[in-house]
């Protein structure tokens, strides 16, 4: 039977102070520019959806960042997630309320995994992205909270077992041992926890060019996102998504 | 200029909806009980549980509201649960019953992944939505209507699009697809029933 549900390409805007910054390996921080005009430019590209990390990260800047949620919404015609420290149900209400699609949770769904569950019943699973960090060390699989800083001594694909059972709607997976490398997608891990799980995997971390994207989606990632290879001007989302077209894929455009 | 009532269920935020009807210049207004204004088309959004929704809309005295409205051919366009309470039951809140303007049930399908989330293409026999690209946020669906204008395939083809008289709706969620979204929701409240 023939899938009309398309592999979807996602841009990822890193926001720190109501501006977008570009980092390297979860650290050094550059100005790209303003989160509004930037998305919607990534619109017009053809992106499928933004993603917007760290928008929230600190309290005092909440209401800022709420504002800034609202005039996203306002201008964007696609969907967008947003992440980055929501510790709490009522921050994770206030984001969706503002106007995000969905929310992103990586600590506080390690610290406090009711959250995932309490989300989906309030608002659809539909609302929930789990981000996982994961990062390979002599050919272990180890996950990491805090910004990439923090072990968890746990399983990690338990732990992917656990967010898709507990309501999840997608698990956005960042390969840490690839990411700023420029060396392509995980696809093995994509593949992996794709499999073993019954919601989409978002594959991120590692992208560099047209040919990552397409590797990553003939091995079985459901979406796969990237942030400096669109934002150093490098490549345009059209230009990938051309190529994927060339090359057999569907994509949307 | 036309006037568009958006019906605000309480089961979520309306501000893409009402940007993308505001950005094809029509004028919005949000509504939680009728008033005696006059609009142009009527817009019930997508967002909540069936059941939920159902509720409010009684509660809310929207019922006989709609029902006139639709009598006077005024353009109605219902986004996913906002469509799907139109019929006659739902798998999502199975002990209550749908308002059954139209015949058939929201069922949970066999999607390869659940929930359905992403961009899938429509197969359809008219113009504005074959081969068109939309985005889709969904466990349930209508598998088969009678009135169905447009149809996808996740696992299982379904009904993307229904049309009756003035009334249009949609599965997917056109304050969230683009440009295709954008001419959607214009075609839906200015069309009134030309397929009738």
């Amino acid at each position: 039977m023939i899938n009309c549900l398309m592999p979807r390409v996602i841009v990822c805007l890193d926001v720190d102070n109501g501006r977008v910054v570009k980092g390297t390996n979860f650290k050094q921080l550059k100005d790209m520019g303003d989160p509004v005009e930037l998305a919607v430019e990534y619109e017009k590209q053809g992106a499928d959806e933004i993603v917007f990390l760290d928008i929230s990260a600190s309290n005092e800047k909440r209401p800022t960042a709420l504002k800034l949620v609202t005039d996203i919404a306002n201008h964007l015609s696609i969907p967008f997630t947003v992440g980055g420290g929501l510790k709490k149900l009522n921050d994770v209400k206030a984001f969706l309320d503002a106007g995000a699609d969905k929310v992103a949770l990586n600590t506080t769904a390690v610290l406090k995994p009711e959250i995932i569950d309490q989300t989906a019943l309030a608002y659809g699973s539909q609302c929930v992205v789990v981000a996982i960090d994961v990062d390979k060390k002599n050919e272990e699989l180890k996950y990491y909270i805090n910004g990439g800083r923090k072990l968890v001594d746990k399983d990690f694909y338990q732990w992917t077992k656990e967010v898709a059972d507990r309501g999840a709607g997608e698990i956005l997976l960042t390969a840490m041992h690839k990411d700023g490398t420029g060396s392509g997608f995980d696809n093995e891990l994509t593949q992996s926890i794709s499999q073993q799980v019954s919601v989409q995997v978002i594959a991120s971390g590692g992208a560099k060019n047209e040919q990552h994207f397409l590797e990553a989606f003939q091995q079985g990632a459901d979406a796969c996102l990237a942030a400096g290879m669109f934002h150093s001007g490098e490549y345009r989302v059209d230009q990938v998504k051309q190529y994927l077209i060339d090359n057999g894929l569907q994509v949307r455009i | 200029m036309t006037n568009v009532l958006i019906i605000d269920t309480k089961a979520g935020n309306l501000f893409s909806l009402r940007a993308a009807i505001e950005r094809l210049g029509f004028n919005v207004t949000i509504l939680q009980q009728p008033n005696a204004e006059f609009f142009d088309a009527i817009v019930i959004p997508g967002q909540g549980r069936f059941g939920t929704v159902i509720n409010n809309i009684s509660k809310n005295r929207w019922l006989d509201y709609l029902k006139n409205a639709y009598e006077n051919k005024l353009p109605i366009l219902g986004i996913c649960v906002g469509m799907q309470i139109f019929f006659e039951a739902s798998d999502e809140d199975p002990n209550i019953n749908g308002l059954s303007w139209f015949k058939g049930k929201t069922q949970a399908l066999n999607f390869p992944k659940k929930p359905m989330v992403g961009w899938a293409t429509l197969s359809s026999q008219l113009k504005t939505w074959a081969n068109k690209s939309v985005y889709f946020v969904n466990s349930y669906a209508i598998k088969e209507s009678e009135h169905s204008i447009a149809e996808t395939t996740y696992g299982e083809t379904f009904c993307a699009a229904i049309k009756k008289g003035s009334f249009t709706g949609v599965q997917f969620h056109p304050e969230k697809s683009s440009e295709v979204g954008s001419q959607i929701i214009f075609e839906a409240l200015t069309a009134g029933n030309t397929n009738d």
